[in-house]
């Protein structure tokens, strides 16, 4: 579920602002767009390139199917059928999105967060 | 189905409320993946009114409640693969296998005391 | 040997059949809260084929005023007597 209280606001451009709740997930989905995903990156320290695309959309696609953000364990199955076994690794999550790649690939992808994970 | 191809399993939540009226269910489908996100291996019973969770063309709810079919159709990338349902149940409701969104194996009363038997852990909703 | 837990009456949904069905050949059932209606003798035949591995709370029964109208065949408990059970169940389920 996103939460509904906008906790702090990010800037995307000279013009743009998202809210963001505490942990730093959109409140408004609908404002998700690439450039709201390169500066919640660049809050990450992540820079994305086409790896991290492909994986965002297919969050993006599991979220439009299955109304729920993914757990690492069906992200990593997800990746792999959309994108190739060698890709649906956990490892290749964990180099893409560090720390906690369900948690910080939801986030960049303008999902809520993910409920079945810790 | 005979008691020797039922796999012992490590959480069986069996689901007994219908979807819309009350939170059971979503809270039962919830415990499910939260198990099945930690590796645990996940079977589900649905049984009673419970077996409408699992009837094909839901929608959400008339005030936009979420509906029940996207969390089931996501089950299979939980690995949540092991379906039962209550077969007099089916019956009771006059509910087929084809009239169900997953292809879970109908269950005799009498097969379900040695199921529940056969799990770690189990959880009622 | 597993502790199943009903708290609903006998004519409120099908916890008792539920219950029942879940149950193997050792498990008890403990009636609680509304689940003690069950304890009466012209409603206890449902629980037939768990004879002597029937129980009712004490306390709830009290409350009732169903204490001493309750079947001879169901084995009263108080709340002490429903640790004891737990703590002699491997499992617990609850049926409502």
């Amino acid at each position: 579920m996103a939460t509904t209280e906008i906790y702090r606001y990010l800037t995307v451009d000279e013009t743009t602002e998202v809210g963001l709740d505490p942990e730093g997930y959109l409140v408004d989905l609908t404002q998700w767009t690439p450039d709201v995903a390169r500066a919640l990156a660049g809050e990450e320290g992540i820079s994305l390139d086409e790896a991290h695309w492909e994986v965002i959309e297919v969050l993006r696609d599991f979220y439009a199917r299955y109304e729920m953000a993914p757990a690492m364990r069906p992200l990593v199955k997800a990746v792999g059928r959309s994108l190739g076994p060698d890709k649906g690794r956990s490892i290749h999550l964990m180099r893409l999105f560090p720390g906690s790649p369900a948690k910080v690939a939801a986030r960049l992808a303008g999902l809520p967060k993910p409920s079945h994970c810790l | 189905m005979s008691n020797a191809e039922m796999p012992d399993g490590d959480l069986l939540v069996i689901l007994r409320h219908g979807p819309h009226g009350t939170s059971w269910l979503r809270e039962g489908l919830d415990a499910a993946l939260v198990g099945a996100a930690f590796g645990r291996r996940v079977a589900l019973l649905f049984m009673g009114e419970g077996v409408l969770a699992l009837l094909d063309g839901q929608g959400a709810g008339a005030l936009g409640q979420k509906g029940t079919s996207p969390t089931l159709e996501m089950l299979e990338m939980y690995d949540i693969e092991t379906l039962y349902v209550e077969g007099p149940a089916m019956a009771r409701y006059g509910i087929a296998q084809q009239d169900l969104l997953l292809a879970p194996v109908a269950l005799e009363d009498t097969v379900i005391a040695e199921l529940v038997e056969r799990h770690a852990l189990i959880l009622t909703f | 040997m597993k502790l199943h837990i009903v708290n609903r009456a006998p004519d409120a949904g099908r916890a008792v059949e539920q219950a029942l069905s879940a149950m193997a050949a050792e498990d008890r059932l403990l009636l609680i809260e509304d689940g003690v209606q069950g304890a009466l003798p012209s409603l206890v035949d449902e629980f037939a084929s768990i004879e002597g591995r029937l129980y009712a709370l004490h306390e709830d029964l009290e409350a009732r005023g169903l204490m001493n109208r309750h079947d001879e065949r169901v084995e009263v408990v108080d709340v002490e007597g429903f640790v004891t059970l737990t703590e002699q169940a491997e499992r617990t389920l609850s049926w409502y």
